[in-house]
């Protein structure tokens, strides 16, 4: 039973129900009363129109009754026009709840999964959004109608309830009790679609390497286990549904039999007059038995399917563990301690054997220029997330300033290093907004001049300056978006830059451009390179490659490594290979490209291992 | 299936008219009971209804997902196989036949519309009850007195109306509503494509703060989508009260009058409210439009043109591949690649080189049929590719791809029945025993570099046994060591099979026996390495020529300043 209840959504649904204004269900129940009116009225009134009018001879009284039905029937189309504000109250609010917990959750998981969480964004949240409309649309009125009816057979016919009462009550402990399970299967079902998705979408992606490896066969049956799979799923909610069904023969219609049994005794001791068991039947037939035919039909679909959503979606995105403090906008004042040293570090990505980074050390001093290289997958960016504390390292660790980065807060930390990642990050809104992110106001002046530096003012200036305004950062160019990120950063206060491949899409000029204002800015700049003249402008170069890294000068490593010789001399690095891939392969795949790395031997004291192979993503650049 | 689709033929229209029949009944019960005649059989007779239309709407609970899950098995069965024995790449004539879907759409079609086209059969079944209970209902209206059909239907007919308005003026703000909904998630996209720099400046709040400001927004749209039903809800409403006071009044005036029992009031209630239930169908008739849609895009799958015959025999031979004329059209009917001659002699390697877009990969897809040629014909051993079966092309060709995908549900499937020879050539072993769940680690939970996947795909290709093999920029993202390795090992464990070989190296080439090199889709030459790198502009496609040719100009040094040029 616990087991159910969980499967309910219990949890997530008292969460969400928080968040609802309590005013606003208050009222929502007040008119839903008013609106039930009818439902309490109907029998009672219908009796009086029989006893007193139509059965009495007297027609014109009949009618007087019936109108006063409608007069009731009027105010309920008035309450059901009224209620309408406060269903908004409920369901809008919780729309809101739940967009926000799924784009915090979104923005707060290591390696977010964007289009699922676009997906989770616009359909699951709205398919939770549009059944709690309907359930309090029409279940709310169905169950006040129901009560309604119960108050107004009591009033009617007070011998007869127990009739009604027993049944009905046994068959909404029956319903309940049918939930969980229900919910259990309805959601068996859901996963299994899921699944099929999963797999069917990696086979269809793969069609190439399917037919390559005459795997139809294969590949077909196991789908097709998959697919059969969840028709048994679908079956389970069929079978548990039927004794659904029995719920609604016991609480709908059993109670007419019990007082069509019972009423001629009744009518025989004078308990009930003609009219009251017109009445009475009026109140069974007309409401009773459809409102709980509805309200099993709509409980059993809907809620369900709300139980689901609500559950996978509270899932995915658990609540904030706890109110953090709010980040103060304004970071606290940045250490001008600009050195950088790393110690031991190590990092292997969570379900790979090798760790892809392992032993990295190096210590800058203030105003240091460090150039990192190496091939694809050598844990280039990895390195920089580890730097950024975007990551955190298996073991050793990284010293900003002499302070342990993973002890510094993170307003603390992002104030003493910026990176700039190799995809920019350019959101709808002004270009001073976008220049001035996170936070932090800066005049026209120093955008100019920063502009000017970086190589982006005829960029700001074809934005139309500050004051521009960026409607779709999707129609810029990665090559635009990227020197806005430059220059954002090249405001930014923190004394430490790390950018990471964040030139690649400018062109050899700009790119110099970009990295000698950056180089010419104080403090420490280390330039994960995508071209091998990035190196050549460093002071110091580390490169990542087997058999483990190497610390040196241009000069040093020309000697040293037969991959760095090969870059910077003879051959022309990957770029241009990349696009050998036909789109269709390449659209699928998150591995890192090919990098190039002609054999050679090395004299280096590091530790000798293999290669560690990285499946970090957004490394999928070429380099060198 | 044949059963439980019976069943639901049967149990749905007998439940409704169950229910159709029960106010009838009821009033027929309730006279008698006035009338103080014995009830007794009249009851037996009411509980009799009831028990029928309790298990008939229990067969129907379970009848309805057992039919529609039948159905879905069967599309959804049939669109898997259609869907994989697909050629790869469709060729022009292929295309004709319609834009094929891409992969993510193929799944949609999967999961969603083959759902929606296998629930058609209860969707049509309860949209039809529907109507006919409600039907019905009138129509017991009308054999109570015809008054009260047509007091019926003087409230009805100007719902209709209402509820078409309603849709009319609601789609408008819908769309303003999904708008915003569009906004809200182009802005997370946005922040989730930067969400390396967001995180590394500590900015999650802010940024999810950014996310959530077009919300009052799209509360707006989502509050004027309820004013608008409100309007409608209230009108309907007044009506549906309009209609019962109608049939009632009309009811109490007939029995007042002695043309109708006192119990026919309560069966008219009874009736006009199953009548007025018609509102409430829409739902039944969206389900049939929805089932509808997806049939057709489940069909448009089904239309996409087939493998072709393809059940001849490999034939015993040394592993010829032949090009014959071969040549690739585009939409327009251009040729864009050929036309191609080459004979590859079984046990040759052949190495294939070319700037990207040359047609490299193509050439390769070409040679085991992934996709067929739009003119001329490829042969392994003397027969057309295109026409072997499944498992015999599977014995003729064989691939490794710069990115391999692996298809299955674990890796051990995913690597076609690779044995620990296979995995050690292709210096796979080592890092697949590491993985904590080795062979059993789920594809999808794979985490691999370039170089690694390389390694599997390659022991995939060692795994078939095939008499040619296509190397297309197999072993790009091996770093110098394992590459060199793998090579050695490629080398001895495909001994005697004939080799196509994709690559941008010159060591690779120079070991080929012959070199195609092409360019913008036709052949520039095919000769050996040593005859072609004289030529600078084949020496520029390779990596590594340059070194090797000036090995060969006898150490003719060149100065750091020509060296810096070549660098990009």
């Amino acid at each position: 039973m616990g087991r159910h209840r969980r499967a309910l959504g219990g949890r997530g649904l008292r969460e969400l129900a928080a968040v609802v204004p309590g005013r606003a269900v208050w009222r929502l129940a007040g008119w839903s009363a008013v609106e039930a009116l009818p439902a309490l009225c109907s029998g009672l009134l219908v009796a009086a129109a029989a006893d007193r009018g139509f059965l009495a001879g007297r027609p014109g009284a009949g009618f007087a009754w019936l109108g006063a039905l409608g007069a009731v029937t009027a105010l309920r189309a008035l309450a059901a026009r009224a209620v309408f504000p406060h269903l908004a109250e409920v369901v809008e609010p919780l729309r809101d709840a739940l967009v926000a917990r799924v784009v915090h959750g979104a923005l707060s998981r290591p390696v977010p999964d964007g289009p699922a969480e676009i997906a989770r964004l616009t359909e699951q949240v709205e398919s939770a959004r549009q059944l709690t409309a309907t359930l309090l649309r029409s279940a709310r009125g169905v169950g006040f109608g129901l009560l309604a009816a119960l108050l107004g057979l009591g009033l009617l016919a007070p011998p007869v309830l127990p009739l009604v009462l027993v049944p009905l009550l046994l068959s909404g402990a029956l319903f309940v009790r049918l939930l969980g399970p229900l919910v259990v299967r309805r959601r068996a079902v859901v996963l299994a679609d899921e699944r099929i998705a999963a797999e069917a979408g990696r086979a269809f992606a793969g069609l190439r390497d399917v037919a390559a490896c005459g795997a139809q066969q294969r590949v077909s049956a196991h789908l097709s286990a998959l697919v059969e799979a969840q028709g048994e799923a679908l079956r389970a909610v069929g079978r548990a549904a039927a004794a659904r069904s029995l719920t609604v023969a016991v609480g709908g219609r059993l109670p007419l039999l019990a007082v069509v049994c019972a009423a001629p005794w009744m009518v025989g001791r004078g308990w009930l007059t003609a009219g009251q068991v017109l009445g009475v039947a009026t109140y069974l037939l007309q409401q009773l038995e459809p409102a709980v035919r509805a309200l099993a039909g709509m409980l059993g679909s809907w809620l369900l399917d709300l139980a689901v959503v609500l559950d996978r979606l509270t899932t995915a995105c658990p609540a904030p563990a706890s109110p953090t403090p709010p980040v103060p906008s304004v970071p606290s004042v940045p250490s001008d301690d600009s050195s950088l040293s790393v110690e031991g570090l190590r990092y292997a990505h969570p379900g790979s054997a090798e760790p892809v980074l392992d032993g990295v050390r190096f210590e800058l001093r203030p105003g240091a220029h460090l150039a990192v290289v190496g091939p694809s997958g050598t844990g280039k960016s990895t390195l920089a997330a580890l730097l950024a504390g975007v990551l955190v390292p298996d073991a050793g660790r990284v010293l900003l300033g002499g302070r342990d980065a993973a002890a510094l807060p993170t307003p603390e930390r992002a104030a003493r290093l910026a990176l700039v990642p190799q995809e920019a990050y350019v959101f709808a809104g002004t270009v001073r907004e976008n220049l001035c992110w996170p936070s932090g106001d800066r005049s026209d002046a120093e955008l100019a001049t920063a502009a000017h530096r970086v190589g982006s003012a005829r960029l700001l200036a074809r934005l139309g300056g500050p004051d521009g305004r960026i409607a779709a950062p999707a129609a810029l160019s990665a090559g635009e978006r990227q020197l806005l990120a430059l220059t954002r950063t090249f405001l930014s206060p923190a004394p430490i830059v790390v950018l990471d491949e964040a030139t690649c899409h400018l062109d050899a000029e700009a790119e110099r451009r970009a990295e000698e204002a950056f180089a010419a800015r104080p403090g420490t700049l280390v330039v994960i390179a995508h071209r091998i003249s990035s190196a050549t402008r460093a002071d110091r170069i580390l490169l990542l490659d087997a058999p483990g890294p190497l610390l040196a000068t241009h000069a040093d490593l020309q000697v040293l490594s037969s991959f760095y010789r090969a870059c910077s001399g003879h051959l022309p690095p990957a770029d241009g290979e990349r696009q050998t891939t036909p789109p269709e392969a390449r659209e699928t795949t998150t591995s890192p490209s090919p990098g190039r790395a002609p054999s050679g031997t090395r004299g280096t004291a590091e530790p000798s291992r293999e290669r560690a192979p990285s499946g970090a993503r957004g490394t999928a650049g070429p380099s060198c | 299936m044949r059963g439980s689709s019976v069943a639901l033929t049967v149990s749905v229209p007998l439940e409704a008219a169950a229910t159709l029949a029960l106010p009838g009944v009821a009033g027929v019960v309730l006279d008698a009971v006035l009338a103080g005649r014995p009830v007794g059989w009249a009851v037996g007779g009411l509980a009799a209804l009831l028990a029928v239309g309790a298990a008939a709407s229990a067969l129907a609970a379970v009848a309805g997902p057992a039919c529609t899950a039948a159905d879905t098995v069967a599309l959804r069965g049939a669109l898997v196989r259609r869907v994989l024995w697909l050629r790869p790449f469709p060729s022009a004539v292929e295309r004709l036949c319609g834009e094929r879907p891409g992969p993510g759409d193929l799944t949609a079609r999967l999961v969603g519309a083959a759902a929606d086209a296998g629930a058609a059969r209860a969707a049509r079944l309860a949209a039809a009850t529907a109507l006919v209970t409600s039907a019905g209902a009138v129509l017991g209206l009308g054999v109570l007195s015809p008054w009260l059909a047509v007091a019926f239907f003087a409230g009805v007919l100007p719902g209709v109306v209402l509820v078409r308005l309603f849709m009319r003026t609601a789609e408008d703000v819908f769309v303003r509503y999904q708008e915003a909904q569009g906004r809200l998630a182009d802005r997370l996209a946005d922040a989730l494509a930067g969400v390396r720099t967001v995180r590394a400046a500590g900015a999650q709040r802010q940024e999810a703060a950014r996310v959530l400001g077009v919300l009052p927004e799209l509360g707006d749209a989502g509050r004027a989508l309820w004013r608008a039903q409100r309007r409608t809800v209230g009108q309907v409403t007044l009506l549906v009260a309009a209609v019962e006071l109608t049939v009632l009044g009309t009811a109490g005036q007939l029995v007042a009058a002695g043309r109708l029992p006192a119990g026919a009031f309560a069966a008219a209630a009874g009736w006009a409210a199953l009548g007025l239930g018609f509102f409430e169908q829409v739902e039944a008739l969206v389900g049939v439009a929805h089932a509808r849609a997806g049939l057709a895009r489940v069909r448009e799958v089904a239309g996409l043109p087939g493998p072709g015959a393809g059940g001849r025999e490999l034939p015993d031979g040394p592993g010829e591949l032949v090009f014959r004329s071969v040549l690739v059209r585009d939409d327009e009917g251009a040729v864009v690649f050929g036309p191609l001659e080459l004979t590859v002699p079984g046990g040759a390697t052949v190495a294939v080189v070319g700037r990207s877009g040359a047609g490299k990969s193509l050439l390769a897809a070409l040679a085991g049929g992934l996709r067929l040629p739009d003119g001329g014909e490829v042969l392994v051993d003397g027969v057309p590719v295109a026409a072997l079966s499944v498992a015999e092309r599977r014995r003729a060709v064989g691939y490794a791809f710069e990115r391999p995908l692996l298809i299955g549900p674990a890796l051990d499937e995913a690597l076609e029945g690779a044995d620990p020879a296979a995995l050690a050539a292709a210096r796979a072993d080592g890092f697949l025993a590491r993985l904590p769940h080795g062979g059993r680690t789920p594809v999808g939970e794979l985490q691999l570099s370039g170089g690694e996947l390389q390694r599997l795909g390659l022991a995939r290709l060692l795994a078939g046994n095939a008499r040619v093999v296509v190397l297309d920029d197999a072993t790009s993202s091996l770093d110098a060591a394992t590459e060199h390795q793998v090579d050695r090992a490629l080398h001895e464990s495909t001994r005697g099979r004939t080799r196509l070989v994709v690559t941008h190296r010159a060591a690779v080439a120079a070991r080929a026996g012959l070199v195609v090199w092409l360019d913008g889709g036709r052949v520039r030459a095919i000769d050996t390495h040593g005859a072609l790198l004289a030529d600078p502009a084949y020496r520029a496609v390779l990596s590594g020529a340059a070194a090797d040719a000036d090995e060969r100009r006898d150490g003719r040094s060149r100065g750091p300043g020509e060296r810096r040029a070549r660098v990009r």
